[in-house]
C-alpha cells in the first residue's frame, strides 16, 4: 500500500481556511449546521478525513471550555437547563 | 532552583541513534557543544506541529539576530516512524527554519529517543485510507552544550518567551567540570 503524503503547507492552510469559514458560519448561526452545509462540504473536501474528525472534536472542546468560563461549572444534578 | 528541579528529572539521558532527512546517521553525542531546541511531532499533524515548529523556527531566528550568541540547532524528531521516513521529513521541513534537522529511524530507535524525554506518543485508530493521528506530548525542549536537558516550553510560551529564556540560560550557563 503506497503511503499517503502528508499535506503540504499550502494544503494545510487551505484546510484551516475552510475550517475557519465553516466555524465562522456556525458562530453566526448559533451552531445550526444546516445553515452551513456548503461550507461544511468545502471543509470536508479540503481536509483529510482524520483532520475533519479532529477539528470537530476540537470545536466541541472549545465550546465546552467557553461555556465553563462564562457560565461556570454546573454539576449534572444541579443543571436543569440543558 | 528550577535548574536543580529539572536536573533531578534527568531527562534526555542516554544516547539516541537516528537518521536525518538526508539519510545521514545522527546520534545525540553529535550535538554536544551545541545548544539545541528539540520538538517531537509528526508530519500528518493537523495543526499543533506546524504551529510549534513555526514558533521554534521563529525563536531560533530571534536569537540569530542577537550578535555574539552561539547558534541554536533546531531539531525535530518524529513520533510516527511508520510514515515519516527521510523523504517525508525532507518535504515537511522545507516550510520551516533552513537549519531545522528532522530525525527518524526504526520504531524501536524512535521509541527509545522519545522515552528518554518522557515523550508520550499514541497512534489513534486508522480510517479506511490508513490515515491516523498520533496523540503526543507537546513540548519544546532546550538542551545545553553538555547534552543535558535545561528547560522546556509548552503551547502557551511564545517565540519571544522561548528566545528570552534561551538567552538567559546562555548567560548563566556553566559547563560541567570534565
Amino acid at each position: 500500500v503506497a503511503k499517503m503524503s502528508a499535506p503540504t503547507m499550502e494544503e494545510r492552510k487551505a484546510c484551516w481556511g475552510a475550517r475557519d469559514e465553516f466555524w465562522q458560519c456556525l458562530d453566526r448561526h448559533a451552531d445550526d449546521a444546516s445553515k452551513c452545509e456548503k461550507l461544511r462540504r468545502s471543509f470536508e473536501s479540503r481536509c483529510p478525513q482524520q483532520w475533519v474528525k479532529y477539528f470537530d472534536k476540537r470545536r466541541d472542546f472549545l465550546k465546552y471550555k467557553k461555556k465553563l468560563e462564562t457560565e461556570g461549572y454546573h454539576p449534572p444534578e444541579a443543571d436543569g437547563k440543558s | 532552583r528550577r535548574r536543580a528541579e529539572l536536573r533531578a528529572l534527568a531527562l534526555g539521558q542516554g544516547d539516541f541513534q537516528l537518521r536525518d532527512q538526508e539519510g545521514r546517521p545522527r546520534r545525540k553525542a553529535d550535538f554536544r557543544g551545541q545548544w539545541v531546541l528539540l520538538y517531537f511531532g509528526f508530519t500528518h499533524c493537523p495543526d499543533v506541529c506546524p504551529e510549534e515548529l513555526g514558533k521554534l523556527s521563529h525563536a531560533v531566528e530571534l536569537l540569530e539576530r542577537e550578535p555574539g550568541l552561539p547558534p541554536v540547532q533546531p531539531l525535530f524528531i518524529t513520533v510516527d516512524p511508520e510514515r515519516d521516513d527521510a523523504a517525508a521529513m525532507g518535504r515537511y521541513l522545507r516550510d520551516f527554519h533552513p537549519r531545522l534537522l528532522g530525525l527518524t529511524g526504526t520504531p524501536e530507535e524512535v521509541r527509545a529517543a522519545g522515552s528518554a524525554y518522557r515523550v508520550y506518543a499514541s497512534a489513534g485508530p486508522r480510517d479506511e485510507d490508513g490515515d491516523y493521528i498520533v496523540d503526543h506530548t507537546i513540548l519544546i525542549y532546550l538542551l545545553g552544550p553538555d547534552g543535558l536537558f535545561l528547560d522546556c516550553y509548552g503551547r502557551s510560551k511564545s517565540a519571544q518567551d522561548i528566545a528570552r529564556s534561551v538567552r538567559r540560560h546562555m548567560d548563566t550557563y556553566e559547563p560541567l567540570p570534565d
